[in-house]
């Protein structure tokens, strides 16, 4: 059964379309022990991490999926008659920024630490669905608030907000390049 | 970069208003402490003056930042007197701590930036569109209400265009429904925008327009919508095909 456990695993991750977590897998196989439901699924993602698939199963978002490696991009695009995939514009890139680091964040927060009108960006950003909206603020004027979607975790390919720097890092990266600027 | 359109303060090269002080500070060419507020806000009303257009923003972010630092300069001309809260008050304190976050959520994005790279180079299933074939697009019927209210729309447009010939040709549903079969037969499918723009009256058009609701509605076509907001085509029902209905 266990072999059998780890293609039905397998399948489950293949049909998905969104990272899907072991917790969910452990709930749709409720008819098989746990232990061995972990057990099947580790085999799995470790017989995907040998050199000889082309397809890998990467952490995402909390989840796992499938993915193809990275150094097959070029040919993935020609069958696909892609260009060139539409990136975000340093714009965009700033803002999400804004709102992964001071979320929940109001549009007027956001546009006063990056010292420009960001309503336009932030508008763009929900219709990709990179923020989402999640209430509004007890204050005047009741204004909007935001956070970072879990399509933004797969987006750049995080597993949490954990992955990105703590604001200490930050201020650590920041003052080492100024350090080694200056020598 | 724009780097023509850039305002360029002499004291070096920079590229932006913002990005100008983050560098002053990063280098410490000029102490934070220090902004040459009067030489930095002269030259860039000279620049200003100089040139016949302007680019809003970057000026506006420009003129922001510029009415802060005299803001703080206006500050430091005055007679202060000296309390505990100066540090909580100083108005370079603010400017400071909104550089340092703004160097931040640069980092930040330089960051995402190569993560965007390096994720797009993965294809996942949810991101990989389908191999696209005419015959496969996704389909959505159209309501009567969509239909309607593409044709009204329409309609707006061409009052607007003034028709002025008027003819006295005769029409009847019977003759419109024939001639759009015709059509379809011919060609696949129709263009629900591109035909009624050819029809040369208001009183054509409007027959179309019934023309093709009756054949909806007898089930001979079927009028469909490829994509949200694009056109509506009408299409011939397969089954009616079979069994040439009068």
């Amino acid at each position: 059964m266990k072999a059998q456990l780890k293609e039905l695993i397998e399948s489950l991750v293949f049909v998905s379309l969104e990272p899907l977590s072991l917790d969910k897998i452990k709930e749709v196989l409720e008819e098989f022990p746990e232990e061995e439901v972990e057990d099947a699924f580790l085999g799995l993602v470790e017989s995907y991490s040998s050199n000889q698939k082309g397809i890998q199963i990467i952490q995402s978002a909390g989840g796992y999926l499938f993915s193809t490696k990275p150094e097959y991009d070029i040919w993935i695009r020609r069958l696909l008659q892609i260009e060139r995939k539409n990136k975000l514009s340093p714009a965009a890139l700033e803002t999400l920024a804004a709102v992964a680091y001071h979320q929940p964040i109001t549009q007027a927060e956001i546009s006063a630490i990056r010292g420009v009108d960001s309503s336009h960006t932030l508008r763009g950003l929900l219709q990709k669905r990179l923020i989402k909206i999640v209430g509004r603020k007890k204050s005047p004027g009741k204004p909007l608030i935001y956070r970072t979607s879990e399509k933004f975790l797969t987006y750049f390919g995080l597993n949490s907000l954990k992955d990105l720097p703590t604001k200490e890092e930050l201020e650590k990266i920041l003052e080492e390049e100024q350090t080694s600027e200056e020598e | 970069m724009e780097t023509a359109d850039c305002y360029q303060v002499k004291l070096d090269v920079f590229e932006g208003p913002l990005d100008l002080l983050l560098f002053l500070i990063k280098k410490k060419k000029i102490d934070i402490h220090d902004i040459p507020i009067a030489v930095i806000t002269r030259e860039y009303l000279k620049y200003l003056d100089r040139k016949d257009q302007i680019n809003l923003d970057r000026e506006g972010e420009f003129l922001l930042i510029a009415a802060l630092l005299i803001h703080i300069k206006s500050q430091m001309l005055l007679p202060r007197e000296k309390d505990s809260r100066e540090d909580e008050d100083d108005p370079r304190r603010i400017l400071i701590d909104s550089l340092i976050e703004h160097q931040k959520i640069k980092a930040v994005s330089g960051l995402l930036k190569d993560k965007e790279e390096e994720e797009s180079q993965r294809w996942k299933r949810s991101f990989t569109p389908p191999l696209s074939s005419p015959e496969e697009v996704e389909l959505a019927e159209v309501s009567l209400f969509d239909l309607a209210q593409s044709f009204f729309t329409l309609m707006k447009r061409r009052e607007q265009e003034n028709i002025k010939l008027i003819k006295e040709k005769e029409y009847s549903l019977d003759e419109k429904m024939k001639e759009i079969l015709d059509e379809l037969k011919a060609k696949d499918f129709l263009d629900f925008f591109v035909y009624f723009e050819q029809q040369e009256s208001l009183e054509e058009a409007l027959l179309a327009f019934f023309s093709i609701l009756v054949l909806i509605k007898n089930r001979i076509v079927v009028a469909i919508q490829e994509h949200l907001f694009h056109t509506i085509k009408v299409w011939l029902r397969k089954e009616a095909l079979e069994t040439k209905r009068p």
